[in-house]
């Protein structure tokens, strides 16, 4: 699959998207006979071209199925630590390329909303989208001159969405290895996410707002939202010249400029985690541009994760030294997470200690000194091999650690991955954890 | 003076205050204050003044997708769901009549007299758009079949009108999605697809029935 096919129409209720999923099954039950076929005839094979074909029939269902679907596949595409490789790649894919729908209903989508064919609304639309952003499509525009971004939303996305987990779950549940019980935690979560990001009125005004409180970081451009051009499912914004992050890295960028980039990444998100105490949480390549001065643009706010107090407190201050050397207030805050229970026993409770302790100074390692290097590969060969143990261990196939972790981990560990595949040496005490030394 | 538009709107006004057809031209004049004549002079009965509406619909229908700018670009498949959205999007407007005008025809397979105008405005649309669509080889030439093609559509359009009639989604939002889906699938089989290959393999076996004879079996 070179160019992905046109597509024109989601499979949107619940049996077609099942069926869709039934189909992918056999497939890929196909795809292990054609393996194990070709394994009787040459034992020295390895599983590589087997996981080859499963990621790319998985990814086609998924794509055709687009919406929430597609974006538990960009989720799943974070964790490379959980997936072979040749699934995250096959997922990657995801985020920039997925089938549009037709050129009739973005022009009904327009009537519906303005009253006016998109021809009438801007001086320039080009009808053919410019790329798919999972549950919508940008199309380029033009008015008075400038180039503009619109990106369109698919109808019927919102309505999907909870079917659609439900189909996911078992799915999900199969390709990380997780119990249904901590996922069940975790989904929920997601669902809240996802809805709040069909809401486009919601998302103008969290971009707008978020734009401007972060217009002083350094280096860091955002496009510029036009709320009397959006509506419910509709969204108007600048159009940021620029390359994706795949793309700026296939130029060879210098060590300079991929620090600067770095660093801008880095401050973006501290900047929010610890002053704003939201964060843009969707640190994915797609979302981001590199533009021809070297700026890093910051595109879709679809999704923030506002973090409260009672989880912003105990998780940032165990990035402290003081607080980790600390073994009592430690375990204190390790209940206030919900990583250890109440009910655990007291061999229990030493478990777990060591194994978050451990995962924490991981976690915390770029904060210690005043920079980090993430293009170091030992940092991530350790916390790979760290997630590949605990994802081994039965204790931890259960729900542990409150809700708030799936998107907080998201948006750091995806933080770190870009800044790994980036290879920046970053200033990481610009903007600082708030930490407290002790927990009553 | 009245004009076509003057008295369809007022008969519009009436069926939707009273729920029913006037009783006679009469009445309908002289409540609207113009004579009887002046209402000949448009229409012949109401069902005939009614058929104008619905075949009106359609004409708007039609000069607002193709004055679109993107229209020249469309493929056949998306020139019909552009009729289709931009019909149902004009209705909108006139929810209540066209309610109240499909929900008052008796259940048959012809097509009612006051659909009439609509049907002929729409079947000529279709024939046009499916015959661009076979010159540029966009769906396939079926002999027999390919004149059936705006039978299909007319069954897909009926389809959609009696969804939109009964969907109570937010902006009619399922419409959408049925007309999305609807016209794609009539037009997948407007496409060659196996079912031709299928025909034409029997086509080479019922020419060449001599084969397993001469080879001996």
């Amino acid at each position: 699959m070179d160019t992905p096919k046109e597509q024109n129409s989601i499979p949107t209720s619940k049996v077609q998207r099942s069926s869709k999923f039934v189909k992918t099954g056999f497939k890929i039950g196909g795809n292990y006979i054609k393996h194990y076929s070709k394994k009787l005839f040459n034992p020295d094979m390895d599983k590589s071209e087997l996981n080859e074909d499963n990621a790319s029939d998985i990814y086609e269902s998924l794509s055709e199925l687009k919406g929430s679907a597609l974006k538990v596949a960009q989720m799943l595409s974070m964790d490379k630590n959980l997936l072979p490789q040749a699934y995250v790649d096959k997922f990657s894919q995801s985020q920039y390329n997925a089938p549009p729908l037709s050129g009739p209903l973005i022009v009904q989508t327009f009537k519906k909303y303005f009253g006016k064919t998109p021809d009438k609304i801007y001086d320039k639309f080009n009808i053919r989208s410019s790329n798919a952003a999972s549950i919508g499509q940008v199309h380029e525009a033009e008015l008075g001159g400038k180039k503009l971004a619109v990106k369109i939303q698919y109808p019927g996305v919102g309505d999907s969405i909870s079917s659609d987990l439900k189909l996911v779950k078992p799915f999900a549940f199969r390709l990380l290895g997780m119990s249904e019980k901590e996922l069940d935690v975790y989904m929920k979560e997601v669902e809240e996410r996802l809805l709040e990001e069909t809401d486009y009125e919601l998302e103008i005004r969290r971009s707008i707002e978020f734009s401007n409180a972060c217009a002083n970081l350094d280096n860091v451009v955002f496009p510029k939202y036009y709320p009397e051009l959006s509506s419910k499912r509709i969204i108007t914004m600048d159009w940021l010249e620029g390359l994706h992050l795949r793309e700026f890295l296939n130029t060879n960028p210098s060590q300079e400029l991929r620090n600067t980039i770095g660093q801008a990444l880095w401050d973006f998100y501290n900047f929010q985690q610890h002053e704003l105490r939201a964060v843009h949480a969707d640190p994915h390549p797609g979302n981001f541009m590199i533009t021809p001065d070297g700026k890093l643009g910051v595109i879709d706010f679809g999704c923030i994760k506002e973090m409260p107090e009672d989880f912003y407190s105990p998780f940032f201050s165990l990035t402290s030294t003081n607080l980790l050397d600390n073994k009592e207030e430690t375990i204190k805050a390790f209940r206030l997470l919900e990583m250890i229970h109440p009910n655990d026993t007291p061999a229990q409770v030493e478990f777990y200690y060591t194994q978050y302790k451990q995962m924490i100074s991981l976690f915390a390692m770029p904060y210690i000194d005043n920079s980090f290097d993430f293009g170091e590969t030992k940092f991530f060969d350790e916390l790979y091999s760290f997630g590949e143990k605990i994802a081994k261990m039965p204790e931890f196939k259960q729900a542990r650690g409150v809700k708030h972790f799936i998107y907080v981990n998201r948006t750091n560990f995806g933080l770190y991955n870009i800044l790994h595949e980036l290879k920046a040496k970053v200033k990481t005490d610009t903007f600082k954890p708030h930490v407290v030394g002790e927990f009553v | 003076m009245a004009t076509i538009e003057s008295i369809q709107k007022a008969y519009i006004d009436f069926v939707l205050t009273q729920g029913e057809q006037p009783k006679s031209v009469y009445i309908f004049a002289k409540k609207n204050k113009m004579t009887e004549a002046e209402f000949y002079q448009f229409f012949g009965s109401f069902d005939a003044l009614e058929q104008g509406i619905w075949s009106g619909f359609a004409q708007k229908t039609l000069n607002e997708v193709q004055g679109q700018e993107v229209y020249a670009q469309y493929s056949a498949r998306e020139k019909a769901l552009s009729f289709f959205y931009a019909f149902f999007e004009l209705l909108k407007g006139s929810r209540s009549f066209a309610v109240y005008s499909v929900k008052k025809q008796p259940k048959s397979f012809t097509t009612p007299f006051v659909f009439e105008g609509l049907k002929n405005s729409f079947e000529a649309f279709a024939t046009q758009i499916i015959n661009e669509g076979i010159e540029t080889a966009e769906l396939s030439d079926r002999k027999f079949f390919s004149k059936r093609y705006k039978d299909a559509l007319w069954v897909q359009f009926v389809f959609v009108l009696n969804f939109w009639i009964n969907d109570s989604s937010a902006g009619f939002e399922k419409t959408d999605e049925a007309i999305e889906k609807g016209v794609n699938v009539t037009f997948d089989l407007f496409q060659r697809s196996p079912i031709d290959n299928l025909f034409e393999y029997g086509k080479f076996l019922a020419k060449n029935g001599g084969m397993p004879e001469k080879m001996g079996f």
